[in-house]
């Protein structure tokens, strides 16, 4: 099996969670990697992604686990392959799936365009209530692990999977407060298990 | 040319479904380059219809080949078109992000009658004047048409400068290559009419009578339809882009045939596309490696007319799964009846199979000179059975010619013996049945050309007949009547319809071609508006009346139609 951690930028943040595992799958066998598939009456290539990414948003620390044999260089036959903005960074052979949808417990984004504020003051609140996308009213404070400015945007870091806080509602919520327009996010790392 | 800059329309994008059919980037692409001739292939339906279509691939790669630039675009839906008109964006193309205002020339393809007001909305939103005549002389782009729709151009005359009918091979950028020497001159349309295929509206006028039917055409009277013979070495896109999104029929396309040995009287296509022209063995086997390598995908479709009737396809199917990668599975559309057999369709895992018997008598059938009996469609259908389908769909139109209760007693007459003989056998399914009836539309270039359209009531009653008919447990569907009189009335239009067109477009009519759309009071609106109903043009015309297409030349004799 193959690890690898890839991109999701020059447009290609704008293709859905499905797209994107289509678009691995065409990559692959243009690429001549010969995915393994499932067995049973609907087969399908075992490709393993971590937790979809929200639409709009950037990043360069995307991981994946696709189940094949392939011996030779991985990281230049995908990018010959695949599609702008989705393009390998690094990769390594694994034993078994990393299941990066379930080890990765939080990430780090950077985003521009949001009135400067003082992030202390958020990190500071005992709670912070917003609406969530189904309509509920969630505490999102226990989710935000860091918060800070950087280069001209702000860097922070959400709880992932089990305490999950999407980045852009979370960036809405500031913008709600603070003011400004996000123009960009994109999220720069992931901390949890079997990541490179 | 100036380009947009998609991260001004970020939150729009966003905001939207399905972005990606917005922002380019698609795989395979081939990389527009500004060139002498910038040419921008628009499709008016969604992204995803459109990505499927190989016709304007073909357009497409016939300007590249000479070194022009092509590029693409697509209809944005209501979401996304509705935000841009509001904030001034224009409509760009998918490659270079260019306005569609900034190319030379912006062609549409014409796939459906119903698709006539997304033209205009493309227009709109790209900030081009609708009408020819706004556009004269002031350095709009060109604005071009063909596809299959163009074989009756007329209802569109008034806004598209120039129409390319028949083949789309060569003629598009015949045309292109004089334009770049002439540019928008009188002597520029007179150069291009040389050219078969093509069709100016301003080099020709209709005279009508006083009793409101057309007189005489003036100026140029004859256009010939554009005809490649060998198809085997015309064109073909081997390298296409891979959707972004999911699109209608997200595979490989190879055109098998062009044109369609059967003559069924009500298939314009049948008759348009005439005679059939074939592709080698040797050369789909080409097309289809090359397709499956430079996109990845698993599927190959094998189109044409009626795939069945390829001499060769034996040999075809053998060739295809010797030489593409093992998991790759061919589709064989447009299989009829009589050359299905079960051997093709065990390969796919399928469950539902659909036939097209277009008519419940034989007697019906032969009038439409649909060429199958009832014993072909039976055995068909036990073949299909015994390989394993559990379900049976069946197509039949409603309102031919000649049609009588007796015809839609056939059809549920069909259904009885179906059901009969998936007994016959111990079946692990429940047989599933559904019968699926389209009204009748007579078509241009069809015997049926001189046909009314049956009325609203007669299709009613039609319906509740065959309804009361049916045994139980039959699926029944059927069309709503409103949007196949539009079809007829576009197909058969002329001129004056245009009006109609316009007015309906800014009653905000757009996507008539999707059910969900189409806004039948804001068309009748736009008919009222305009002083025309559209049973004049649903009905039957005389022999000697001339009709609006008559001044194309199809290559097929009006006599032969007769």
């Amino acid at each position: 099996m193959i690890a690898f951690r890839y991109t999701k930028t020059d447009g290609a943040e704008y293709l859905s969670h499905l797209d994107l595992l289509r678009h691995i799958d065409r990559t692959l066998r243009r690429a001549g990697v010969e995915v393994k598939y499932s067995e049973g009456f609907n087969k399908h290539p075992r490709i393993f992604m971590a937790n979809p990414l929200a639409l709009g948003v950037k990043s360069v620390a995307e991981y994946c686990t696709v189940d094949c044999d392939f011996t030779g260089d991985f990281k230049k036959v995908f990018n010959t392959f695949s599609p702008d903005g989705i393009k390998c960074l690094s990769y390594k052979i694994v034993e078994k799936n990393a299941e990066y949808a379930e080890s990765i417990k939080a990430c780090t984004y950077f985003a521009k365009g949001i009135t400067p504020f003082d992030a202390n003051e958020v990190l500071q609140k005992d709670g912070i209530i917003i609406t969530d996308l189904r309509g509920r009213c969630v505490d999102i404070r226990p989710r935000i692990y860091s918060l800070e400015e950087a280069d001209g945007g702000i860097k922070f870091t959400l709880g992932c999977g089990t305490n999950n806080l999407r980045p852009d509602l979370f960036c809405s919520f500031l913008q709600s407060v603070y003011g400004g327009g996000v123009t960009e996010i994109i999220k720069t790392d992931c901390a949890g298990d079997n990541l490179f | 040319m100036n380009k947009v800059n998609l991260s001004e329309i970020r939150d729009i994008l966003l905001s939207c479904e399905k972005p990606s059919r917005y922002t380019g980037g698609e795989y395979g692409l081939p990389a527009a380059k500004e060139g002498e001739i910038n040419f921008c292939m628009c499709f008016p339906d969604l992204y995803e219809v459109g990505m499927s279509n190989l016709g304007i691939k073909i357009v497409a790669k016939s300007f590249t080949q000479r070194g022009y630039c092509a590029d693409f675009c697509f209809a944005p839906a209501k979401d996304f078109g509705k935000k841009i008109k509001e904030r001034g964006f224009p409509l760009y193309s998918l490659s270079l992000k260019a306005p569609l205002k900034e190319f030379d020339i912006v062609g549409f393809s014409l796939q459906y009658e119903l698709c006539y007001t997304n033209v205009l909305y493309m227009l709109d939103l790209a900030g081009i004047p609708l009408r020819r005549e706004d556009r004269k002389g002031k350095g709009y782009p060109l604005i071009i048409a063909g596809g299959p729709c163009a074989a009756n151009p007329e209802p569109l005359a008034d806004f598209i400068d120039v129409f390319f009918i028949g083949d789309g091979e060569t003629c598009d950028a015949d045309a292109a290559e004089i334009y770049k020497k002439l540019g928008d001159t009188e002597e520029f349309y007179r150069e291009i009419s040389k050219i078969d295929g093509v069709y100016c509206p301003c080099l020709t006028d209709v005279i009508y009578g006083e009793d409101g039917k057309i007189k005489s055409f003036e100026g140029i009277k004859k256009v010939k339809r554009a005809l490649i013979d060998d198809l085997d070495g015309a064109i073909f896109p081997e390298q296409i882009a891979v959707p972004n999104c999911e699109s209608v029929h997200d595979r490989a396309v190879i055109e098998v045939m062009r044109g369609c040995y059967r003559g069924c009287r009500f298939c314009q296509a049948g008759f348009i596309y005439r005679p059939v022209r074939k592709r080698s063995v040797q050369t789909l086997t080409r097309q289809a490696s090359a397709l499956i390598k430079n996109t990845g995908y698993d599927e190959v479709s094998l189109n044409s007319l009626s795939t069945g009737d390829y001499g060769k396809l034996k040999e075809l199917l053998f060739s295809l799964k010797k030489e593409l990668p093992p998991e790759v599975t061919l589709a064989l559309p447009s299989l009829r009846v009589d050359s299905f057999e079960g051997e093709f369709a065990q390969e796919a895992r399928r469950i539902s199979l659909t036939f097209a018997p277009e008519a419940g008598t034989q007697r019906l059938r032969d009038v439409i000179n649909k060429d199958i009996t009832e014993e072909e469609i039976l055995h068909a259908a036990e073949s299909a059975f015994n390989a394993g389908y559990s379900a049976v769909k069946l197509y039949f139109m409603l309102g031919l010619p000649t049609e009588t209760d007796e015809d839609l007693k056939g059809i549920a007459d069909l259904c009885v013996k179906i059901r009969k003989l998936y007994g016959k056998q111990k079946r692990a399914k429940q047989l599933r049945i559904s019968i699926s009836v389209a009204t009748f539309i007579p078509k241009p270039f069809t015997p049926f050309q001189w046909e009314k359209q049956a009325t609203e009531e007669e299709v009613e009653q039609k319906q509740q007949f065959l309804r009361s008919v049916l045994p139980n447990g039959v699926k029944f569907s059927w069309n709503s009547y409103y949007p196949s009189l539009l079809e007829a009335a576009f197909a058969r239009g002329d001129r004056p319809l245009g009006k109609v067109l316009e007015a309906a477009y800014k009653n905000g009519c757009v996507f008539d071609g999707w059910d969900s759309e189409l806004d039948g009071e804001k068309w009748k609106d736009a008919f009222n508006s305009c002083g025309i109903s559209p049973c004049e043009y649903s009905r039957g015309r005389d022999e000697d009346e001339i009709l609006p297409w008559d001044f194309i030349d199809m290559y097929i004799e009006k006599k032969l139609l007769l």
